[in-house]
């Protein structure tokens, strides 16, 4: 679960800046003709519901429902005792609570009168509401998720980037004195860090050097480890990688030979392999680096374009 | 570490005989990672992972996540397919086993687009596992209990570490911060943790907000760290300076209605029991009121791979305990006297009872 801190700062993120969100999705309905656009989130796929309404949730299940004119409805499983606190960190002014989001959203419809509805990656909604929804006679309309986000908004690259900083400085503060400590206790430093400067939520994993980053499992740092940080700002996440020993890349790499591995941080999940190394996203670059047979880990946080990588 | 208990795989076969299963596919994502690891105990780093039991007891998998294939080809010693997208993974996986009577653990948290794969491949609609294969997780494994003593040590330490920092100015996720980095360097996977702090204006606990302690203040938490895939849970109640008598009062409430839970909780008996005595202890002193949905949510739960496993312990859920079981009893609620507040330990279902699996004193704290 998501145990930092959540909350709204409108010097970062300003309420026209989720205003012109809103306006782009109520476009959408409009052109696709549906009464409503509806968005699926939970604890771990809260990008679409944190870029419409900054809903973050800590769990749990929801729906949003962002009616054609209006602003967005939160179907809520969660407890209608977190309401108010859910009310000051989002635009929500409506928060249905709903043990069954596609319960309450067929109330909806019914009570007003709507019987076609756009869903954001139809085929994407976990099975148990995507049948509950097709269930029923209603006209749901498939929204592909780059309709609705097509590309990150400069509000949504700095938060990016606020996170990624986070991530570098704390890993450039305790990376260099860890040696001695076992990666449970370097795991516990960077999380307190990283926890006390706001993060929302921290995944640490770490290399040995002979395999693949994993989570801690009590090995002591050496000089061939490398360490991997995500956190998460806000609903804003950043993946950072250094090593031990100091070893560095350009993102993308400049030579040949290295293993790459590219993931989404805006997409539907916190992050995701990249489909498209062309789609204008915030990724996360990690790369494996050989070196005496071992391998090292080095990457960071990037804005990818058409025009390539830059590191945020 | 052992991360493919055969006990429980044996369970599984069993459960496949019996319901005339081919295939149980074992499907976990970021959220729901348990459906995975109750059989192959990886904690993945992918957004999803599927892993293959078959008849003959082979085991083969799917991860979304490049760094996922060796620690869960070491895990189960079978076959590991690295597919980015997960469509296509199940399709290679479900095809060389041809037609098939596909079982799916955790097919309600499954991608649509991925039963449909499974259909498309298997020729079938897939069955529900889940019910049936949370049934089996239930009960424990000597191992899995194992991890759960450890589990619920470190929810003590954690609890003790709470305790030692909380102070007036500091702000709640500070608090959190250093229950979580101290968790952390102590060995837990991972947490569930609430916290919430102030008077009688406090109705829930939720994720840490920038309010700073103040003196007086009710900062109550639930504490629940993960050791090797099991969490273990404790929520308590620490009070920033003296006291009052109401909060005193409403702590003698809580502990006696945590104490009912626990001294019926036995083999045979119906979890509804447990919730009750709990709500009748707030009867008895004159506010069953705040037993119901407005002002708490469940007065416990079961513990395991998951943090909020069922049964729930609630007047209305029917459940026959069993030996080896784990629950939490806790009658957290609202009450007027403090606001909302928290008491519960982590209980093992023994042959003729239970026992709390956590050391933590039980009085209202303060620092």
């Amino acid at each position: 679960m998501k145990r930092g801190l959540v909350s709204w700062e409108k010097s970062e993120l300003p309420p026209e800046e989720l205003a012109t969100r809103l306006a782009s999705v109520h476009t959408v309905a409009r052109n696709r003709d549906v009464n409503a656009l509806v968005l699926y989130s939970d604890v771990w796929r809260s990008n679409d519901a944190r870029y419409v309404s900054n809903y973050m949730p800590y769990w749990n299940r929801a729906f949003i429902v962002v009616p054609r004119e209006e602003k967005p409805i939160l179907l809520c499983s969660l407890s209608p005792r977190v309401y108010p606190w859910i009310k000051t960190v989002t635009v929500h002014e409506t928060i249905i609570a709903s043990p069954s989001p596609p319960a309450t959203l067929f109330k909806l419809c019914v009570e007003r009168g709507w019987n076609r509805l756009g869903i954001c990656d139809l085929e994407g909604l976990p099975a148990d509401l995507h049948a509950e929804l097709t269930s029923r006679d209603l006209d749901l309309v498939d929204i592909p998720r780059n309709e609705i986000r097509p590309a990150p908004t400069e509000v949504e690259v700095r938060m990016h980037a606020r996170a990624a900083r986070m991530a570098r400085e704390v890993l450039g503060q305790e990376l260099s004195a860890a040696a001695g400590q076992t990666d449970h206790e370097l795991t516990g430093r960077l999380e307190r860090l990283l926890r006390r400067a706001g993060a929302e939520d921290v995944v640490i994993l770490v290399s040995d050097g002979q395999g693949a980053p994993v989570p801690a499992w009590g090995a002591a740092v050496g000089p061939h480890t490398s360490v991997v940080v995500a956190t998460e700002y806000n609903g804003h996440w950043a993946k950072v990688t250094r090593n031990v020993a100091g070893v560095t890349s350009t993102l993308p790499p400049a030579r040949g030979g290295l293993k790459e591995l590219r993931e989404i941080l805006s997409g539907s999940y916190s992050w995701e392999t990249v489909d498209n190394p062309e789609t204008p996203a915030v990724v996360s670059l990690q790369v494996e680096i050989r070196a005496r047979n071992q391998r090292l880990y080095y990457g960071d946080t990037c804005l990818q374009g058409r025009e390539g990588l830059h590191v945020l | 570490m052992v991360r493919l208990d055969s006990e429980r795989r044996k369970q599984y076969l069993d459960l496949m005989a019996q319901r005339g299963w081919d295939l149980l596919l074992f499907y976990g994502d970021s959220w729901r990672k348990d459906h995975f690891r109750c059989l192959v105990s990886v904690c993945f780093s992918g957004p999803q992972a599927v892993a293959m039991l078959t008849r003959e007891g082979e085991i083969r998998a799917v991860v979304t996540h490049p760094w996922d294939v060796e620690p869960v080809r070491s895990a189960t010693g079978g076959s590991v397919t690295y597919a980015p997208r997960l469509v296509e993974g199940l399709k290679t996986l479900l095809r060389e086993a041809g037609k098939a009577f596909v079982a799916i653990n955790g097919l309600e948290q499954m991608e649509a687009r991925f039963v449909r794969a499974v259909i498309e491949t298997s020729g079938s609609a897939p069955a529900r596992a889940t019910a049936d294969v949370e049934e089996i997780r239930r009960v424990k494994t000597a191992e899995e209990l194992g991890w759960i003593r450890k589990a619920a040590e470190l929810a003590d330490r954690g609890y003790e570490q709470f305790v030692r920092v909380a102070r007036p100015g500091m702000t709640e996720f500070e608090l959190v911060a250093e229950v979580e980095g101290y968790l952390k360097a102590n060995g837990a996977e991972d947490n569930f943790m609430l916290v919430a702090s102030g008077g009688t204006e406090v109705t829930g606990m939720k994720p840490p907000t920038a309010r700073k302690l103040q003196v007086g203040d009710s900062v109550i938490t639930e504490l629940t760290p993960q050791v090797n895939g099991y969490y273990a849970q404790i929520c308590r109640a620490l009070i920033i300076g003296p006291p009052s008598e109401k909060q005193l009062e409403s702590y003698a409430i809580f502990a006696e209605a945590q104490k009912a839970a626990q001294d019926l909780l036995r083999p045979g008996v119906d979890i509804c029991d447990v919730a009750r005595v709990q709500n009748d202890v707030f009867r008895k002193h004159g506010y069953g009121e705040y037993t119901g949905a407005q002002y708490t949510r469940v007065r416990g739960h079961n513990l395991g791979l998951y943090p909020d496993e069922f049964p729930h312990v609630l007047e209305n859920v029917h459940y026959t305990c069993k030996k080896d079981m784990v629950i939490i009893a806790h009658p957290n609620t609202y009450l007027p006297l403090s606001g909302y507040m928290v008491f519960g330990d982590t209980l093992l279902v023994t042959d003729t009872g239970c026992v709390s699996l956590n050391k933590t004193e039980r009085r209202l704290f303060q620092t």
